[in-house]
């Protein structure tokens, strides 16, 4: 290297630097430009977009002005806007001469204000810079000099030079008084322009309220000014900024079209000739629910609360979205959208808005809810009632504690007081011993209260699984193992997740639950009448929450247990007490003395052996106690020989005989009792069941309240950590095909190490992250397969990647103060107890029993729309219907208001707290105010007794040929609910709404329409009306009404006998729902 | 062979400067030692040719007639330094585009990174952690580093070598700085960025930062493996105090002397030179440097964790 001759020249001074600096300036120079281009362009890649926005918009725009202008031709060939707009021109010509006018003065006014204005506003300035002078001055010989230059300057003269030439000399007084007369002069002849101009200006704002009402679209005018706006449209970042909540979102700044009054869709922004919608067309797109932005103002609520993302970043695409490593809220994936919804509105358990579907989100929670997660999950508002009892009872405890401290210490006192040595002594300590009587007297008084809770509670308290201390009762025996290696093997919609046992822990639990179950003996029934049963079962409603038949064949709601098989597991004589009334229990369980009571312990009190909601005492120690089975199962209110029935074709529902199941005697070995015990504990058997000794057991899961904010790194993907994040094919760690088909999204083959992708995974395949890992029966994850569906899965991950802690304030939150608080109260208790599989309580939505192959000719069987319940009932009325369908004590087995469904409102038996919580929704929901006080109706006068009677039972109008009448005859052919149920029933003006337009209150109802028509602002009736109306200028409709909340069983029999019914009783009702309308359509044919 | 680790780590903004540390270092060495070989051959040359040496005035290449004598600042050297200061530029604005700053999600007091990784600069002291107890390596030696940086001037007792290349002249204080900067500081500064992963765990590059990894490593104190045949293991505070001092205080003493007679021997001028502290400082200091590899290899090869145990600092 350094062997080099030495050079000729010299080496420092004879070489030349030009080349090299020639080319390090030319790469400096290409840098600057390149740092230039970044700056303007690369950094600010929403440039792109907006020029892309301004092309694309524009060329969508005159697409849709050509449109508008074809259909606004066509609103202007309307005779009335052809009327309107010849008034508009005879308007404006007959202002036109007074409207020059004033316009002239209105100029003149003007240009001579501006002149004085000119001088003026100089003048002023300075006198205020004066006076700012004077007002800081401190000494007063300073004040006064500054005084007198304010006095001088305000006298000196100006000249005001007026368009017309003239010029005056004016000081400031005369200046400011000038001023201020040009000035209300200006604002005269401006009002006056206007009134000379209003017919004019109000021909046109008609002419324009006529066209914008009558055309589908935007107008030309409007999209022309939409056009105007694309074109001038300069780019800069748009910004929406909500200082009260931190909200800085620039995503407009891309989405342009985010919030346009146009429809704008991606195949809209897609340039011609290109087949699919590239990025900027995908980004332009409008929101495609408006109606939610109407709700969430976006200048409100910004885009990122609901979306997530960096609302700050405008770098790139990634960073705005939020999708890389450092942002912790990366935006929900579009199926995820609804994720959103949860962050804000977790109080909610159904989300209703308009015509926007929330079914991911809803379906989510009530997921959550239904597959018994938050049985070993605790989720903040779930399933609360364990807590509060919890708390109750806390609270009970330290009650008493207190009142014992206080009767030793009244005694103690009592003592001293004799003992004293002066009587003001004695009686000070007698007035404190008194006292303390008293205080106990008051702690009694809430004692009495947390009972009261304590009762409501124990009554609300369900568990999504059976019983377990019933199994001796219930189950055949060598069923229990089987079941226990793999439910889904027996039934494959069962809600029992898998819980990958081992034969030696089926064999422990299944002994331990065998062992500690109840051993009372049941009262034997005699077999009854399958078929009789099976149309029960298939009439009554059973349907709605069970399913019967598998795969193809499967009928019925998912929300309770499939009944295929149910004849190979159930003991007869206890499915017939379960049908009866599923909430009776076995024995009433004390959680004061953690036991199951039995009848020593009545005995030992010298009480009858009976528990149930009026004897809820626990005869040892006076607590609460559960009386009931914690399911949601309800009493059908069957007779016993019905639920016989119902119970030997439940028998007949088997694949193979209760006996072909192996012997599994090693249930009765004791040594595996202990051992199974552990493995309950361990599995957390109790969240789902009831467990004798396993009351009080804890979750054992983690609370997932916020587990989508959780950090990433606290989700322990294991091994597959490194696939994860790598993504490929290969990274997906689910080997099981029926798992794999469970992934939303199919295999991985992105990487999936985020949030959405260890949920997916986990829902799929809970131990997938085991994987690979070596861990002892103990350690192995202990979560079941829950044998989820693809949407299942989608459901529960939306679900729970919205659950989290959000920063935004505490106003953001829905939590409602007024009736819509009771909407939210009131969804829980309804999805709780499945309202929805039998009523229609959101317009559109289904139920499940409409679904089914016996309702779809006789929809008059279903059970009644709820739609508008709580303005057409009495909430003190549906409180009581609530707590007893049958609106009856002694004949129970039938339905209180529809005597005629054979369908049953099923007796649920709620507590007072959840009554109060569904009667306050219906009356929210409806938009009712509570309290609700009665409307008086007035009484009618004989005359017009008459006259009603004539419309009540005209023949235009039979109302009695639908409407029960208590004779039981008629009443099993009828449609519609007794009249004499109303006075208490209804509300009055719900029923003059219902009788003028029943389509329009409950659409496909029975009930026809158009029996009133509208004549001189009064309904009148549509049929003839006979002579004794003649005269009468009253509303009918209202006649009626007032007539039906004063019927008496006596009138209607009479009215009832009057009528011809032979002929209504032979047709089916379906015909004579037809012919109830014709023979209306006939009588009101003058109308039609 | 892990590549998308290594090109995580590789392509990280934070190690982008380590990842060109490394070949640019070795440029800068092998330029400075070209130089310091043409001028060792023209220091032979001009102590061969007495009168050369008297009409010399340039370094590198021995004078030659026609050659100016003078090289004047301007534009010579100027337009030399100008033309760095745009190449400069260049890599600073090409830099700066392409590489945005790494931040990174707000501090989360309920999570650290793992690992949680100094700035590069710092990491070759993060690395020193792991050898000495925080006293000693966060306080002590960064201390003796910066003294024996400032104390170098007065030390240093050779004439020669100032201003210009050279290894003839400097061996002992050019392999010094070698030891001390790239093997010890810029090695530990690589150590820190690509070998240790999570946990500070070892990692051979190309090696996955597996957060789960679980290895078994058991390090012991000097003192506890002591052999039974010579009296060990010591148990008492005391002793092992005492048995530390001994090894620490015999560590210095032997290397002292190794110094002593590699001075006497190969630096006698210099050593000639040298006060008696001067040299003692010299070689304290040196020791103590050359101990900083000594004792992580004690540790990476046997286990050692600390020589001698105090209850105020362990070593």
């Amino acid at each position: 290297m350094a062997d080099k001759p030495t050079p000729e020249q010299d080496p420092i001074t004879s070489k030349s630097y030009a080349a090299h600096y020639m080319i390090a300036t030319v790469i400096l120079m290409a840098t600057l430009f390149w740092a230039l281009w970044d700056e303007a362009w690369g950094q600010r890649p929403w440039k792109e977009f907006q020029e892309k926005w301004k092309d694309r918009y524009s060329a969508f725009l005159n697409t849709a002005r050509s449109k508008s202008t074809a259909s606004e031709k066509d609103v202007e060939k309307n005779p009335q806007y052809v009327e309107l707009s010849a008034a508009l021109k005879t308007a404006t010509d007959n202002s036109a001469v007074a409207a020059k006018q004033t316009r002239d003065k209105l100029d003149d006014a003007s240009a001579r204000l501006l002149a004085v204005q000119t001088v003026f506003t100089d003048r002023r300035a300075y006198v205020n810079a004066l006076t700012y002078e004077w007002e800081t001055s401190t000494s007063p010989s300073d004040k006064a000099s500054r005084q007198k230059e304010i006095d001088a300057y305000k006298a000196e003269l100006a000249t005001v030079e007026f368009p017309d030439r003239s010029k005056k000399k004016l000081n400031f007084q005369q200046l400011e008084e000038t001023y201020n007369d040009i000035r209300d002069e200006r604002t005269r002849l401006s009002l006056e322009l206007g009134d000379v101009l209003k017919p004019a200006t109000d021909a046109r704002t008609k002419l324009d309220d006529y066209v914008t009402d009558h055309m589908v679209d935007l107008t030309p005018q409007q999209i022309d000014g939409l056009k105007k706006k694309t074109a001038d449209w300069d780019p800069k970042i748009v910004q929406i900024n909500v200082a009260e909540a931190n909200i800085v979102d620039r995503c407009e700044s891309c989405h342009m079209g985010a919030r346009e009054p146009l429809k704008i869709t991606a195949a809209d922004m897609t340039p011609r000739g290109e087949k699919k919608p590239d990025e900027y067309a995908r980004a332009f797109v409008s929101h495609p629910e408006p109606e939610l932005l109407s709700i969430h103002d976006p200048d409100k609520f910004g885009c990122s609360p609901c979306h997530q993302g960096n609302g700050r970043a405008t770098t790139s695409v990634e960073k705005a979205h939020g999708n890389y490593e450092h942002w912790l809220w990366p935006l929900f994936p579009k199926e995820n959208a609804q994720a959103g919804c949860q962050t804000c509105h977790s109080a909610d358990m159904v989300l209703v808005s308009g015509d926007v579907q929330f079914s991911t989100i809803n379906s989510g929670k009530e997921l959550f809810r239904r597959r018994g997660c938050n049985g070993c999950h605790r989720y903040e508002g779930y399933d609360r009632e364990p807590e509060d009892l919890n708390n109750v009872g806390q609270q009970i405890k330290q009650i008493e504690s207190q009142k014992i401290d206080n009767l030793k210490q009244t005694a103690y006192l009592m003592k001293q007081a004799d003992a004293a040595e002066s009587n003001e002594e004695a009686n000070a300590l007698n007035t404190r011993a008194v006292d303390l009587r008293v205080a106990n007297s008051k702690l009694d008084g809430r004692l009495q209260q947390l009972d009261f809770q304590s009762h409501s509670l124990m009554q609300d308290m369900k568990k999504i699984g059976p019983n377990l201390k019933d199994v001796r009762l219930k189950l055949n025996k060598n069923w229990i193992p089987v079941w226990l290696k793999k439910p889904t093997d027996f039934r494959p919609t069962t809600k029992m997740p898998n819980f990958r046992l081992n034969n030696h822990q089926i064999r422990a639990i299944s002994a331990f639950i065998w062992q500690s179950g109840f051993t009372d003996t049941l009262p034997k029934h005699k077999l009854g009448n399958a078929a009789h049963g099976k149309e029960l079962f298939e009439s009554r409603g059973c349907l709605a929450c069970h399913s019967i038949g598998e795969g193809d064949q499967m009928k019925g709601g998912t929300f309770a247990a499939n009944l295929t098989r149910v004849g190979e597991k159930a003991n007869y004589d206890y499915l017939v007490r379960w049908i009866h009334n599923a909430r009776e229990r076995t024995r009433p369980y004390c959680p004061y003395e953690k036991k199951d009571i039995g009848p020593e312990d009545y005995a030992k009190k010298g009480l009858p052996y009976q528990f149930d909601l009026e004897h809820s005492k626990c005869p040892n120690d006076g607590h609460e106690l559960q009386v009931q089975n914690m399911t949601v199962m309800p009493s059908l209110r069957l007779s016993p020989e019905d639920a016989e029935d119902i119970a030997t074709y439940l028998l007949t529902q088997k694949k193979q005989d209760p006996s072909a199941y192996p012997n599994a005697a090693f249930m009765d070995d004791p040594a595996l009792k202990e051992e199974g015990k552990k493995w309950v504990r361990h599995f957390g058997c109790a969240g789902c069941h009831e467990i004798a000794g396993f009351e009080e057991e804890g979750r054992i899961g983690t609370e997932l309240t916020f587990e989508g904010s959780k950090p990433i790194e606290r989700l322990d993907f294991a091994l597959s950590t490194e696939p994860a994040q790598r993504g490929g094919k290969e990274s997906e760690p689910i080997k099981d095909n029926e798992d794999l088909a469970r992934l939303p999204d199919g295999p991985a083959n992105k990487p999936w190490y985020d949030h959405k992708g260890f949920f997916e995974h986990k829902l799929a395949e809970p131990n997938v992250f085991d994987q690979g890992m070596v861990k002892s029966e103990t350690e192995a994850l202990r979560m079941p397969n829950l044998h989820l569906s693809k949407n299942e899965i989608l459901s529960l991950t939306t679900f729970l990647l919205g659950s989290q802690e959000t920063s935004l304030p505490a106003s953001y939150q829905y939590k409602p103060g007024d009736a819509r608080h009771d909407i939210q109260e009131g969804w829980w208790v309804i999805q709780k107890y499945n309202c929805m599989a039998c009523h229609q309580i959101i317009p559109g939505q289904l139920t499940a029993l409409m679904g089914l192959p016996q309702y779809q000719d006789a929809q008059e069987q279903l059970p009644p729309k709820l739609l508008t319940e709580g303005a057409r009932v009495d909430p003190e009325w549906l409180r009581k219907f609530l707590s007893n369908p049958a609106l009856s004590t002694t004949d129970t087995n039938r339905n209180g208001v529809r005597p005629y469904l054979k369908v049953r409102m099923p007796t649920f038996s709620f507590s007072d707290n959840e009554l109060r919580k569904l009667v306050r929704f219906f009356q929210a929901l409806s938009q009712q105010p509570m309290p609700y006080i009665p409307e008086q109706v007035p009484v009618l006068t004989a005359k017009e007794t008459d006259m009603a009677r004539s419309l009540f039972s005209s023949t235009a109008a039979p109302c009695l040929k639908c409407h029960a009448s208590g004779d039981p005859n008629h009443d099993k052919i009828a449609t519609a609910p007794n009249f004499l149920l109303a006075k208490e029933r209804l509300k009055p003006d719900w029923v003059e709404r219902w009788i003028t337009d029943p389509q329009a209150v409950s659409p496909g109802t029975s009930m026809p329409s158009g029996l009133f028509k509208q004549q001189n602002n009064q309904w009148v009736f549509a049929g003839p009306t006979p002579p004794s109306f003649n005269g009468y200028t009253g509303d009918h409709r209202k006649l009626l009404t007032d007539y039906i909340f004063q019927l008496t069983p006596e009138e209607q029999r009479r009215v009832a006998a009057s009528m011809p019914r032979a002929k209504a009783a032979v047709q089916t009702p379906s015909d004579r729902r037809h012919a109830a309308l014709e023979s209306h359509a006939a009588a009101s044919g003058g109308s039609r | 062979m892990d590549w998308r680790q290594l090109w995580e780590i590789c392509s990280a903004p934070d190690n982008v400067p380590i990842v060109a540390l490394i070949p640019l270092l070795a440029f800068y060495i092998y330029l400075a030692w070209r130089q310091a070989h043409a001028n060792d051959q023209l220091i032979g040359q001009l102590e061969a040719d007495p009168a050369l040496a008297k009409t010399h005035h340039r370094k590198t290449w021995p004078f030659k007639p026609g050659w100016q004598k003078e090289v004047h600042v301007w534009p010579f050297l100027l337009r030399i330094e100008f033309l760095g200061a745009i190449i400069v530029t260049i890599i600073l604005m090409i830099w700066s585009i392409t590489l945005n700053a790494p931040l990174e999600e707000p501090a989360n007091p309920n999570l650290t990174m793992n690992p949680a990784k100094a700035p590069w600069y710092f990491l070759g002291l993060q690395e020193m952690l792991v050898y000495f107890d925080p006293w000693i390596a966060g306080v002590v030696m960064p201390t003796m580093i910066i003294i024996g940086l400032m104390v170098i001037p007065y030390i240093d007792t050779n004439p020669l070598g100032s201003g210009y290349y050279t290894w003839k002249q400097r061996r002992f204080s050019i392999s010094t700085f070698l030891f001390g900067f790239v093997i010890l500081w810029v090695a530990m500064i690589i150590i820190g960025t690509f070998i240790r992963g999570p946990g500070w765990q070892w990692f051979w590059p190309g090696q996955t930062w597996d957060h789960n990894r679980l290895i078994y490593e058991v390090n012991r104190d000097l003192p506890d493996e002591v052999p039974r045949w010579l009296g060990g293991p010591i148990t008492s505070n005391w002793a092992k105090g005492v048995f530390g001092a001994i090894v620490v205080g015999g560590y210095y003493l032997i290397g002292g002397g190794a110094v002593y007679s590699l001075f006497r021997r190969r630096m006698a001028k210099d050593f000639q030179r040298m006060s008696l502290l001067q040299f003692s400082l010299m070689a304290f200091l040196w020791l103590t440097m050359v101990a900083l590899p000594l004792k992580m290899s004690l540790r990476l090869l046997w286990h050692i964790k600390y020589v001698w145990i105090t209850p105020w600092f362990n070593i």
